[in-house]
């Protein structure tokens, strides 16, 4: 840690008569149409220690900056006070002009008399005018007491963690690993893959899904850059950008491979893949990554192109009879009393690649879902029309085994529902997945109907509408109207009714499978594992991006990013695209080597502690901690680098011993009392 | 559409029916077969984005939804299409097919149609009195006093280069409503008072 600086209020030199320059920004018409800015000028300089009071058109133009750096000079000021939007949009730009014109970048104050000030009083000139007097006033207040900081450089570790090993865990761990990156991949199922890996054909060019993703899940395997830790997850975490501690949870396996093997003394041994252990295996379960639909040993694989290529054992299912020890031979790859292990990796950034799972459509009962045989999901029709699928493909109707002659597929399952069951955003890759089954049940089985049951066909990508172009000239039925109920017959078959908008008439159709389009949300363990980052959400709980257009990929925690749909439903193409983004913002602080922290962090002043130590529970961030001091006595003591200068503990402190950089006591009554004495201080 | 349900008073019966269409015994598979062979465009190919009707001089002032006609033939509903008298207000201005973002041809679906309701023997009574008057004079509007003033006063000759000039070319006029069945086909309608 490197700490450059010295504190103001250490300083020796003789206190300064503060002077103060404010600068008023029309904002175009955002502030001047408003509010009277010359009124707000003048009365700037009525205010004590204030000597320049200027007005702009746009401060954070280059002549608007030049004004700051030019009367810091001129007027030898000791504060700047700009009265315009909010720092989160222009503190940096003012801070530099500041630093510019020779002042501590920190000896800057601003007013936000635009977002808090003209928006919402558009319409009361004097009223407004008043405000931002206000405004300016108590920024003067707080901007005469300012006192230099000097930002906290911390060094970043060359290391990166990826947590969910999907189509965007591995594109982002693959490109770390390229930019010369050790990047850790946790995955917690025993194979890397994720959804795009349970797909059949992907839209809009039916690339088969495993073929285009296993050649990447290989390399990504194999690449020395990763390492790779499937079946594991996140147990805690620790520390801040640059040194993240992070602990994983390694589930017992069962099963070592081959490093492992050797590394107990066992030469040659090690699984191999060989499947010797399954065939004797006497136990049977459904094989959840195929939703139930073909049997597995609890002794398994989940697929044929699983990465690693290392059996598993369900230890919720072996009874530990020992027959696959036996069956493994030489090979002793076997361990049936394994535990699991935690082990606690150092990186410095972090990125979360969780991603979805389909909502539970049970809940909608007017569609049958589970209460009928031949109600299927999307992800389940994925399995069943797949080659690598329990029927090898062959698309059959879960009651009888029949080939389906009709298909229904219902759009929006739960998606666009501001019911409080389904989901009130758009799940976004509905449309074009459900247009790309109806062209699969059109191509593989002849003279079968497909209806497709849609609000809206929403099919924005490139090439997509020529996709939707291409489906409907192939001879799909699109009815434009949600479906509304789900009736069985005795056949088994199902009566679908829905009303035909545009014919304006209702309409019963007769189909022999029904697929519904469900829509997504995140999966279980990323709600864990947002809060052990300290990762914030939005409504939806989808993990919230740091800025919606401006930064997509980071969160509001530094050193943390996101890839995929764990950040909001997309598809294959934008997953990727926001994966390769992630890979570049996680990989420019450990390029960087070290990365700046505002100095906002809290200070203990060890006179005035008592050594109670009720602050330490209280920090939210694991900041503080108990030391001797030198003259013997116990008293806290603040890890700059992790305290986020939230003021829990300055608030809290009974005997007012810590001092928030930035926000001290002192500076904060003047802001008190410059807004209630109305400058009369 | 499905059986109406059976009530004493027959207008409580017509007005209560079951207007939801069950594909099943509604639709004709065949129909959008046989209206794109006749009309020569994709009709499957309407994504009813309404553009048709929103350009049609006939919707604002009738009944008449040109994209509800194509929505019928995709989903097979062929004997309401057929039996609509609103197949028989479009002008055949073409506007819908010059503007359709499809490039389909509307206009010739609902000629197809009307081609196939003929066919059926189902035409509106008007339009069989048109066959009549082009039997009778070889013009659907044939020439009149006023308009034979208002010619000559424009410097033109009373009567047009057609059969009004050249009554000697009506009997291959007729020859020709006769050879395709036109006329008997009007006479027979006609005569049934339909």
């Amino acid at each position: 840690m490197v700490y450059s600086g010295k504190k103001a209020s250490e300083s020796n030199e003789a206190p300064v008569e503060p002077r103060i320059g404010v600068f008023i920004c029309h904002c175009g018409t955002n502030i001047a149409g408003s509010l009277d800015v010359i009124a707000v000028k003048e009365y700037a300089l009525t205010l004590p220690h204030v000597v320049v009071s200027e007005n702009y058109a746009y401060m954070c133009s280059t002549p608007g900056q030049n004004m700051i750096h030019d009367a810091i000079e001129k007027d030898h000021l000791t504060g700047i006070v700009v009265a315009a939007c909010t720092p989160r949009l222009h503190e940096p730009t003012f801070r530099t002009a500041t630093a510019n014109g020779g002042l501590n970048p920190f000896r800057f104050e601003m007013a936000n008399i635009r977002d808090q000030g003209s928006w919402v009083h558009m319409h009361d000139w004097d009223g407004g005018t008043e405000k931002a007097k206000d405004a300016v006033r108590i920024a003067v207040a707080k901007a005469t007491m300012l006192e230099d900081l000097y930002p906290m450089a911390v060094p970043v570790e060359h290391r990166a963690m990826v947590i969910g090993a999907g189509v965007a865990g591995i594109q982002t761990s693959m490109d770390l690993a390229k930019a010369g990156i050790e990047t850790y991949l946790i995955e917690k199922e025993p194979t890397i893959g994720g959804r795009m890996s349970q797909l059949d054909k992907t839209f809009p060019t039916l690339d088969c899904s495993q073929c285009i993703l296993s050649p990447k899940m290989a390399e990504a395997g194999r690449m020395p850059g990763i390492k790779l830790y499937t079946l594991a997850e996140v147990e805690a975490v620790e520390g801040y950008i640059g040194a993240f501690d992070v602990t994983i949870r390694r589930h017992a396996r069962g099963v070592l491979t081959p490093d492992e093997a050797a590394a107990r003394g066992i030469v040659g041994g090690g699984c191999t893949g060989c499947g010797d252990c399954s065939q004797v295996c006497p136990v049977v379960r459904p094989n959840s990554w195929e939703f139930g639909m073909a049997p597995r040993k609890a002794i398994y694989i989940q697929h044929a192109q699983v990465v690693p290529l290392i059996y598993t054992i369900d230890f919720d299912a072996c009874v530990k009879c020992g027959l696959c020890e036996t069956a493994c031979g030489t090979k002793k790859a076997i361990d049936l009393n394994m535990e699991d292990e935690l082990f606690t990796i150092k990186v410095g950034t972090v990125i979360l690649a969780t991603g979805y799972e389909t909502f539970p459509i049970e809940e909608k009962s007017e569609w049958g879902y589970k209460l009928y045989d031949n109600v299927i999901s999307s992800l389940e029709f994925e399995r069943l029309i797949c080659a690598s699928g329990p029927t090898i493909g062959h698309l059959i109707r879960p009651s009888d085994g029949e080939t389906p002659k009709s298909v229904g597929f219902v759009l929006c399952a739960g998606s666009r529902d501001n019911t409080g069951i389904g989901k009130p955003y758009c799940s976004r890759f509905c449309c074009m997945y459900s247009l790309k089954h109806a062209h699969q049940v059109i191509e593989k089985i002849p003279g079968c109907r497909a209806y497709i049951f849609y609000m809206d066909i929403r099919s924005f990508g490139k090439a997509y509408e020529e996709f939707y172009y291409r489906i409907q000239e192939e001879g799909a039925k699109f009815i434009r109207g949600r479906v509304a109920q789900i009736q069985e017959l005795p056949n088994k078959n199902l009566l679908v009714v829905a009303e035909d908008t545009l014919l304006g008439m209702p309409v019963e159709i007769e189909v022999d499978l029904v697929v519904l389009a469900a829509a997504v949300q995140p999966t279980a363990e990323t709600e864990v594992v947002r809060r052990l980052f300290g990762v914030s959400c939005s409504a939806d709980k989808w993990l919230l991006e740091a800025h919606p257009k401006l930064d997509p990929c980071g969160t509001t925690t530094a050193g943390v990013y996101l890839a995929g749909v764990c950040q909001g439903p997309k598809d294959i193409p934008d997953t990727v695209a926001q994966a390769e983004g992630a890979a570049s913002a996680a990989s420019i602080p450990i390029h960087s080597g070290q990365v700046e922290l505002e100095p906002y962090y809290a200070q203990c002043v060890e006179k005035l502690c008592a050594g109670c130590g009720m602050c330490v529970g209280q920090c939210p961030y694991s900041a503080l901690s108990m030391i001797v001091a030198d003259d013997g006595r116990t008293v806290m003591t603040v890890t700059a680098a992790k305290c986020k200068g939230c003021g829990t503990c300055g608030g809290f402190c009974p005997g007012g011993a810590i001092r928030m950089q930035h926000f001290t006591s002192p500076q904060i009554l003047a802001q008190i009392d410059a807004f209630f004495l109305g400058g009369e201080q | 559409m499905a059986s109406a349900k059976a009530y004493k008073d027959a207008a409580l019966s017509k007005r209560l029916a079951d207007r939801s269409y069950r594909p099943a015994l509604d639709s004709d598979p065949t129909f959008v077969g046989d209206v794109e062979r006749i009309s020569g465009t994709t009709a499957h190919l309407c994504y009813q984005c309404g553009t048709c009707t929103g350009s049609c001089p006939s919707a604002p002032r009738s009944s008449y939804r040109i994209r509800n006609f194509m929505r019928r033939t995709n989903l097979g509903l062929k004997e309401v299409s057929l039996n609509d008298p609103d197949l028989w207000l479009c002008t055949t201005c073409y506007t819908c097919s010059d503007r359709c973002p499809r490039d389909l041809i509307p206009t010739d679906v609902i000629m197809a149609m009307r081609n196939m309701a003929a066919a059926q023997g189902v035409l509106p009574k008007n339009m069989l009195g048109t066959v009549n008057f082009i039997y009778q004079t070889g013009h659907g509007v044939p020439n009149s006093d006023g308009n034979r003033a208002a010619r000559v006063k424009l410097g033109l000759e009373p009567e047009p280069e057609t059969t009004s000039k050249y009554p000697e070319y009506l009997p291959a006029i007729r020859k020709i409503l006769e050879a395709y069945g036109t006329k008997q086909l009007a006479d027979k309608v006609l005569a049934e008072g339909q």
